[in-house]
């Protein structure tokens, strides 16, 4: 070797070795490492919050980032079983040292990786929270109103609009979601004096023929029945009630129900399907609220659902915080950005999004009451302005 | 309590139904059927699909699905009598897991795991009884497991096919070289069972939760039914389908007990299966 050629090959492997550096420590021209942890796979998928979370990355991404850096999302899959929801979060905080979470939504990511989450110091911006964690972890805050307090609206709009006595509730309970549900009831009660005719918490996912429980309810003098279904269980409900020819009962239902899918196969719905939308309802189509969602949604072909605005609100919350960052966007300052940013109002949703320093996030308290009734197969507005739960 | 009991009637008849197919299995073909549910979901997947999708009319899309249920079951018997002509029960049984997990992940992959818009072919109550409502897929599904177990015993009894049928279960080898046509015989009653478990699951799926996975499961309350008769008797079978939905349903009522109602299956079969084997020793029960 020539002692010329042996300075080039030198220089070329200084030169490789310093790019293969850069490129593992996320410095401040490297891209913005920002994860999610999702049910991808698995019993129950709801996919569309990351891709949401997604799509507006890029279209971040494509008009120059943030401060120069490209935004590199990285939407992990949990399968819907904890050793991967725990492997997902290790992989994208520990190994792609992600800034944040932004846009997860599963079933039981909150509850197996909010202590992790704590340890990294690390905020999560769950786009669709569901399990209780979700919403008393001082690291994940997120974005919709949660099941809990939906039950707590739907509740209320059911007693307080409807003017409908006799609510029985039948629950579906998984893991440790009864305390979360009888605390939402017993808020209701609190703020109207009403008590249910009677709960039932043994009502099982995925029953098939739910005849009996409808009989029990018929048999107790339930006007109305509240429910926490998933959507085909809901469908066996209503069609077992109406199978019984019950078709004066009102269903208060939750926005885990309001899809397209779910109006197109309900015919009978009783005296009508209420549920408090924890976003502004989608199937109003010429609303200007939705409208920059709708377009970013349809121009990348992702589905119109309660998910997809979650996610699609999460980061949009989050890139209005990171832009606001002087100086280097890492964990450390990514994270004081959200404890101390303030409210971000959004036509979207009924109560202003804060992260804040709180040790529980579970703030969002602002449903719109939409119904679906017999015959029509389409969800319609049933209010013009949010519900709110009453301030205590 | 009793209204309680007469609403699980109409899951006891789709029990009763299934478990007199899983009878019929057991007996004539030597097999205990675990996709005998999930070859019905499908055909009535397939269904939904041509009449959402392909804009047939529902009861042409129905027939075609349930024609569908009998074909892809009486696929399977062609493959189980060909291939495992001479094998065991039990391994001719594990083919039909494999199926039975095959169907649920297809209809995943084709049809998404969203419930379907079913359109129910029967709705609404037939009759009242005693403040509770009787619904008309409850006849319907209680009249089709007395109708095809009488049918089925007819068949068996009266006719020249039931009664090779009949040698060929009881002695497969020696009907064989009479010149029963063993095989053809067997697909045939796979298909019979796919047809009548589509059709019996076609009427059931509108008026009850229907995701893939509930309506293959079916098998397992269908099994615990068959075992009430022993793989062997279609009356017991019958029997056992509507007492098993008449005690879910009853324990539904009773607080305490509805825990305990979707255990009953199993719990049923354990019962059965201590009982059956109680007088066996253990060297000959192993």
């Amino acid at each position: 070797m020539k002692p010329a050629r042996r300075l080039v090959a030198l220089a070329a492997v200084v030169l490789l070795a310093t790019a293969g550096c850069a490129g593992s420590e996320s410095g401040s021209s490297g891209p913005i490492v920002v994860g999610s942890v999702n049910a991808l796979s698995g019993a129950a998928t709801f996919p569309e919050a990351s891709q949401a979370a997604k799509a507006v990355f890029d279209a971040a991404n494509a008009s120059g980032g943030v401060n120069g850096r490209q935004i590199q999302y990285k939407a992990l899959d949990d399968k819907g079983d904890p050793a991967a929801a725990a492997a997902a979060a290790r992989e994208v905080v520990g190994r792609d040292e992600a800034v944040a979470l932004v846009g997860s939504s599963s079933l039981i990511e909150c509850e197996i990786n909010n202590k992790y989450y704590e340890q990294q110091k690390i905020l999560s911006m769950q786009g669709i929270g569901v399990d209780p964690a979700c919403f008393s972890s001082p690291n994940i805050a997120p974005v919709n109103v949660g099941p809990y307090h939906d039950m707590t609206l739907t509740l209320l709009y059911g007693s307080e609009t409807l003017k409908l006595n006799d609510i029985c509730a039948l629950l579906e309970i998984a893991g440790n979601t009864l305390p979360s549900y009888q605390a939402a009831i017993d808020e209701w009660s609190a703020i109207t004096g009403k008590k249910l005719r009677y709960l039932d918490a043994t009502v099982p996912y995925g029953g098939s023929d739910y005849t009996s429980y409808i009989v029990k309810a018929r048999n107790a003098g339930c006007k109305a029945i509240t429910v926490n279904p998933v959507e085909p269980d809901s469908i066996g409900q209503l069609k077992a009630a109406a199978a019984q020819g019950w078709n004066d009962v009102t269903w208060l239902l939750l926005t885990s129900v309001y899809s397209e899918n779910y109006a197109k196969a309900i015919t009978n719905a009783g005296a009508g399907v209420y549920v408090p939308a924890e976003f502004y309802p989608f199937t109003d189509t010429t609303s200007p609220q939705n409208k920059d969602w709708r377009e970013l949604m349809t121009k990348n072909n992702i589905p119109l659902t309660s998910f997809s605005q979650g996610g699609y609100l999460a980061a949009k919350y989050f890139l209005d915080v990171i832009r606001g960052i002087q100086g280097d966007i890492t964990r450390e300052s990514v994270t004081k950005a959200l404890r101390e940013m303030k409210p971000i109002t959004d036509p979207m949703v009924g109560t202003p999004y804060v992260f804040g320093p709180g040790q529980t996030h579970h703030d969002n308290t602002a449903g719109w009451p939409i119904k679906l009734t017999s015959g029509t197969n389409k969800w319609e507005l049933a209010a013009d302005d949010w519900l709110r739960i009453p301030k205590k | 309590m009793l209204q309680g009991a007469l609403a699980g009637l109409a899951a006891g008849g789709l029990y009763a139904v299934l478990a007199v197919c899983l009878t019929l299995m057991s007996r004539l073909v030597r097999v205990v059927n675990f996709a005998q549910s999930a070859t019905g979901m499908f055909g009535c997947y397939v269904a939904v699909f041509l009449s959402v999708h392909a804009g047939l009319p529902t009861w042409l899309a129905t027939v075609v699905g349930i024609v569908l249920g009998g074909l892809l079951s009486a696929l399977l018997g062609w493959i189980v009598s060909t291939w495992l002509a001479e094998a065991d029960t039990g391994t001719r049984s594990a083919v039909t897991v494999a199926v039975l997990l095959l169907l649920i992940s297809l209809s995943f992959i084709l049809f998404g795991n969203k419930p379907q818009p079913f359109h129910p072919i029967l709705d609404g109550p037939a009759v009242t009884v005693g403040g509770v409502v009787i619904s008309q897929v409850t006849v319907v599904t209680v009249a089709l497991a007395v109708l095809v177990a009488v049918a089925s015993r007819i068949v068996l009894s009266r006719t020249p096919a039931g009664v090779r049928l009949r040698a060929l279960s009881e002695r497969p080898t020696t009907a064989e070289l009479l010149g029963i046509p063993a095989k053809r015989l067997s697909v045939a009653v796979w298909a019979v069972t796919g047809v009548v478990s589509t059709l019996v699951i076609s009427i059931v799926a509108p008026s009850q939760s229907n995701d893939a996975t509930s309506l293959a499961m079916l098998v397992v309350p269908a099994a615990a039914a068959a075992l009430l008769g022993g793989f062997r008797r279609l009356d017991l079978a019958v029997a056992g389908g509507l007492g098993l939905g008449l005690i879910q349903g009853a324990a539904a009522q009773v607080d305490g007990l509805s825990v305990v109602r979707y255990f009953l299956p199993f719990a049923v079969i354990v019962a059965l299966l201590l009982w059956s084997q109680r007088k066996e020793v253990w060297d000959a029960a192993r």
